[in-house]
């Protein structure tokens, strides 16, 4: 990076890259001509040094250094406008899009067909077609795809014409090459091109392809010296050996092989269900045809009845839909629903869809119909249980201060149960019902009862079938009884995790032997209970009087209950709930 | 390019004179002829036989070889002596070139001759009188020099040479070529029906063996001889590798969007009639008012990209074909209009350069040249570089044409930055990381120009009188036909990245 400038004999500084150097215009330093040569000897032109002594670039380079660059010029030869027709050949059809053009297609996929006829296939095809009947000529396009097949194959079975120089191909292996891909103009002329196609070939003797062709690298000794070979394949570079590297590729071909053999099994699955679907279709015409001559025969004979023969019956498909309905009537939707691979009916082109306009009138259900049809299935089980725990109850007297069954003058009513939630509601409700809701649930702030509204709407979306519900009755002594069903997912919300924690393992004994909670709770209940039954006492005294005072106090305790819920065991919303008041848990469906 | 390097080194064997006849003068004699009203030295190439006599095709000494012409046995000079061409003297002739060549250079040239050597025989069995010749070895070597690195090109041609002073250049041009046009006139001519008794006779001299054509020197001689692009013929300047048959004829017809080519008129309409490509089949990675650029990359158009290296080894001397255009990316400048975008001018880039280089090859098309395109590929391929955040250089060697383009726009582009306003002094490096040149050429521009001086014990870089008029000059100009340059923010690209095996053959 040193070079020696004038200025005596002195070793100039060395100029680093990074060394800030100073601008200044000609005028302010003094004129030092003879370092010019000097150090322009130095810098290398980047010219094949053959070639730096031309006489055109050494008159530009001179130029340079004596400062005067662009008077040069390096002449050329010239070009001429063509007298070619452009406007046909190139016909303006271009229109430039709004955006950057994207491309990725070839030149071959651009091109059509490779074949191009020349003057002489014109010559040909005239006299070709002269002798045809007028419907049957061959047309340019047709005559260019069968040479393009006579070209392609002959390279596809004589590779290495152009070396060898082996006889034509004969017509008979063009025969072979036929297969499907191969289109029909082009079989249907073959055989009248061939002998054009093989007297092309063979001009001038031998063997040679019709359309000149790059030539690539044959192997041979004389490609590397030859200035016509082009475009050689590059030498692969050695990639070290290692196990791990052939374990992968091992790895990858039999991936490869599983997904090729894959989309191979696919394409046959398909093939089939094509060929399966049209065999339907041919049944299926068949079956109309002779409907159709049926009906002939009945118009003919004066038959009369219902014409059931003439509509599909569905047979396999009913009989399954029957059987479906009468196994589980819970699940209708089902019936629209495609069969189970496994009850799936031999002959799969019976059980396609139907006409519609056939089909609407016996399948259509009504969601009224359906809903109905659920409801009454709870209400008959809950009819039944009831009936159960009566049956359960029959000669005995029921001692128990908390009775399990509800007494038999107050049966269980369902209807006096009222739901909660009317409706399913994917999004949290609107304000006037979200008003109601906010009672029940015993929220505090309104954000709150939000996210659990929307946690709720979102397990009431899973578990449809349990609304919670309540109801209001009046117990002994005036006492007023608030009875809830299917709270447990609210408790569930709500729980402290340590009290839950204290609850896990109570449920079993709760059975045997209800066993009260022991805990400060119970002290209160008991305290109140005692309060509550003074004041029964004193109502008998005075009832008008009192009526006002029970109500309120019911209304308190039904609010406790709730509090005391909430500190209570969720998973078993039964059991405080008969701790607190004795309330009859139902049973549930 | 033949006795060139027989100059250059000043000729260390020493020459066999003495005079020739028509009948005598073989391939590889250096002649006196006639060219433009003086006489030249040039170096006999190749010869055919016609119909008035034999006609000779002649490499002029010291002149590019797009030159380079058929002229007909009265335009040697049989008066003087003749030098004859040496006979084959391997040793000597290596030993000469590596001389004065850098010793990387030499070692190339070493294996390129064992090549040759082995691969003369079996291509010809007569005499080798041209293989020891000093011109084969560093072509050679050229061609190994690439296949090293950078095989799919070589030689750097920006068209436009002294882009800025276009007028002076057109003036320069007419001037100049008023002579010219009659030979070419002439060649033209001699040209047509011609080159088929050259194949002829290199049939007969393989059987008859009288006179030998080394295949090597094939290459030298241009092999088609015209070419219709287009709206334009063109006529080419060098050797390309098109099929063989292609020399038979007189006209080749290239389709202006997918580039290939065709030696009848009849297949090339047909083919017309069928072709829908209207752009080059890539991506469009900018767009300004006159101009596009696509992206193409050579592994996935491997037909047009191929297509487009022989034609522009038309027109590059040293372009290489001799391997596959896979690890290029090709990014090609196009005019529009209602028929379509048509090719100026491309360089190709290596898709991961070992070297650093941004460039490969350049090239704007002959019907385009001198019209500014070949800065502006020249600005395109620095703004990719600076997308890259990397410092780049084309690759060598530079044709002349490329080296003046080059260094026009280098001049160009540092004096634009130092004369900014209140800009008092400024480093190599910074100048370099602002143009995305690299520091070796920001450094060889400023003392090329001589504006890097070492001035009272410091370097200063001196923004010279005839600098800034030139500078003042080429605004000017801008100013009334309004300056083309290469708008950034409307180039959409980013670095493309390939991974190793991509790069690499594969198929």
């Amino acid at each position: 990076m040193t070079r020696y400038g004038g200025l005596g004999r002195t070793r100039p500084k060395k100029l680093t890259s990074k060394a800030s150097i100073p601008i200044v215009r000609e005028d302010e330093i003094d004129a030092l001509e003879d370092e010019i040569q000097a150090s322009l000897q130095q810098i290398e032109t980047g010219v094949e040094k053959a070639e730096e002594s031309e006489f055109h670039l050494q008159v530009a380079i001179n130029a340079t250094a004596q400062g005067k660059v662009n008077n040069t010029h390096i002449p050329t030869p010239e070009t001429i406008l063509s007298n070619l027709r452009y406007d046909e050949l190139y016909p303006p059809f271009f229109s430039q899009p709004a955006t950057y053009i994207r491309f990725s297609s070839t030149v071959e996929d651009c091109c059509g067909c490779p074949y191009n006829m020349t003057e002489e296939d014109d010559a040909f095809l005239k006299v070709f077609n002269q002798k045809r009947d007028p419907a049957d000529r061959c047309s340019e396009d047709a005559f260019e795809a069968t040479m393009n097949f006579f070209e392609e194959t002959a390279q596809t079975k004589q590779p290495y014409a152009a070396v060898d120089n082996p006889p034509v191909l004969p017509f008979s292996e063009m025969e072979e090459a036929m297969d499907a891909a191969v289109e029909e103009s082009v079989k249907h002329f073959a055989k009248d091109l061939y002998d054009h196609w093989k007297s092309r070939r063979s001009e001038g003797g031998g063997n040679h392809m019709l359309q000149p062709s790059l030539k690539f690298e044959t192997g041979q000794d004389t490609d590397d010296s030859d200035p016509y070979v082009c475009f050689r394949r590059r030498e692969v570079r050695q990639i070290r050996k290692t196990r791990g590297r052939d374990a992968q590729s091992a790895e990858k071909l039999r991936r490869l092989r599983k997904e090729l053999e894959d989309s191979r099994q696919l394409v046959a699955l398909v093939r089939q269900r094509e060929v399966a679907r049209r065999e339907m279709l041919i049944n299926e015409r068949l079956i109309f045809l002779q409907r159709a001559e049926v009906k002939e025969m009945k118009r003919k004979l004066g038959v009369k009845d219902d014409d059931e023969d003439l509509i599909n019956q569905k047979v396999s498909m009913d009989t399954g839909s029957d059987n479906e309905a009468q196994l589980t009537p819970t699940q209708p939707k089902k019936k629209t629903m495609d069969l189970p691979p496994g009850q799936r009916p031999n002959a799969p082109q019976l059980r396609l869809p139907l006409k519609p306009g056939l089909q609407g009138a016996e399948d259509l259900q009504l969601l009224e119909d359906v809903q109905a049809e659920k409801e009454n299935a709870i209400a008959n089980d809950i009819k039944a249980n009831i009936g159960k725990h009566m049956r359960w109850n029959e000669g005995f007297v029921d001692l128990t201060r908390a009775p399990l069954s509800p007494s038999p003058e107050r049966p269980f009513d369902t209807a006096s149960f009222r739901p909660a939630f009317t409706a399913q509601l994917p999004t949290p409700p609107s304000s006037e019902s979200s008003g109601d809701v906010e009672t029940s649930l015993d929220v505090t702030s309104p954000l709150l009862s939000k996210d659990r509204l929307a946690s709720r709407a979102m397990e009431l979306h899973e578990e449809p079938h349990r609304l919670p519900s309540f109801r209001r009755r009046v117990g002994r002594g005036g006492r007023l009884l608030i009875d809830r069903r299917n709270f447990a997912a609210r408790c569930k919300i709500e729980m402290d995790p340590i009290k839950s924690d204290r609850f896990k393992f109570d449920q079993e004994d709760s059975d045997d032997e209800p066993v009260y909670e022991t805990d400060k709770f119970n002290i209160q209940i008991m305290q109140h209970r005692a309060a509550t039954w003074f004041k029964a006492r004193e109502q008998n005294n005075a009832v008008a009087q009192a009526h006002a005072q029970a109500q309120q106090a019911a209304q308190a305790q039904a609010r406790r209950l709730q509090g005391e819920q909430a500190g209570n065991s969720g998973s078993n919303p039964g059991l405080s709930s008969a701790a607190a008041s004795s309330v009859p848990t139902s049973s549930e469906a | 390019m033949g006795g060139n390097s027989g100059e250059a080194t000043g000729t260390p064997d020493p020459v066999e004179k003495g005079y020739a006849t028509l009948n005598t003068i073989r391939i590889g004699v250096k002649a006196m002829v006639q060219k433009d009203g003086e006489l030249r030295k040039a170096e006999i190439l190749s010869i055919k036989q016609r119909k008035d006599g034999p006609s000779f095709y002649v490499h002029y000494v010291d002149f590019n070889k797009r030159l380079d012409e058929w002229v007909p046995a009265a335009r040697i000079d049989l008066s003087q002596e003749v030098e004859w061409p040496q006979p084959e003297k391997p040793d000597k002739k290596k030993s000469g070139p590596a001389n004065k060549a850098p010793s990387k250079n030499a070692q190339k040239r070493a294996r390129a001759d064992s090549r040759e050597v082995s691969g003369t025989p079996d291509a010809l069995g007569g005499k080798n009188l041209n293989v020891g010749k000093a011109p084969r070895p560093s072509k050679a070597g050229g061609k190994e020099n690439r296949e090293a690195q950078t095989p799919g090109d070589a030689s750097l041609f920006p068209s436009e040479a002294a882009s800025a002073a276009g007028d002076d250049d057109v003036e320069m041009a007419d001037a100049t070529p008023a002579e010219p046009k009659e030979p070419k006139e002439d060649e033209v001519k001699t040209a047509s029906g011609e080159i088929i008794s050259r194949e002829e006779e290199i049939e007969r001299l393989r059987t008859g063996g009288s006179m030998t054509q080394n295949p090597t020197e094939i290459h030298r001689v241009r092999n088609l001889n015209r070419l219709q692009m287009g709206k334009y013929d063109v006529e080419p300047w060098y050797f390309s590798p098109y099929p063989e048959s292609f020399s038979d004829v007189d006209m080749v017809y290239i389709d202006e969007f997918c580039l290939s080519y065709f030696d009848n008129q009849r297949a090339f309409e047909r083919h017309r009639t069928k072709c829908t490509l209207v752009h080059p089949p890539g991506n469009e990675i900018y767009r300004d008012d006159n101009i596009s650029f696509f992206e193409v990359d050579g592994r996935r158009q491997r037909t047009w990209c191929r297509n487009l290296c022989l034609l522009s080894k038309l027109f590059l001397d040293h372009k290489t074909l001799y391997y596959d255009v896979d690890p290029f990316l090709f990014y090609c400048m196009c005019t529009r209009d209602e028929t379509g975008c048509h090719l100026v001018g491309y360089f190709s880039k290596e898709k991961d350069s070992a070297e650093g280089y941004n460039l490969a090859c350049i090239l704007t098309l002959p019907q385009y040249q001198r019209h500014g395109f070949g800065r502006l590929l020249i600005q395109f391929s620095y703004e990719l570089s600076k997308r890259e955040g990397k410092l780049g250089s084309p690759e060598k060697p530079l044709s002349d044409l490329g080296l003046l383009g080059y260094r026009q726009y280098w001049l160009e582009t540092l004096v634009r930055l130092l004369l900014e306003p209140g800009k008092e002094a400024i480093s190599e490096n910074e100048l370099a990381v602002a143009t995305a040149m690299t520091e070796k050429d920001v450094h060889e521009t400023l003392v090329v120009y001589n504006m890097l001086r070492y001035h009272k014990g410091n370097w200063v870089i001196v923004l010279t009188d005839y600098v800034i008029d030139e500078y003042n000059k080429r605004l000017e100009k801008a100013k009334v036909k309004g300056e083309r340059k290469i708008d950034p923010s409307r180039l959409q690209w980013k670095p493309p990245v390939f991974t190793a095996s991509s790069r690499t053959w594969n198929w």
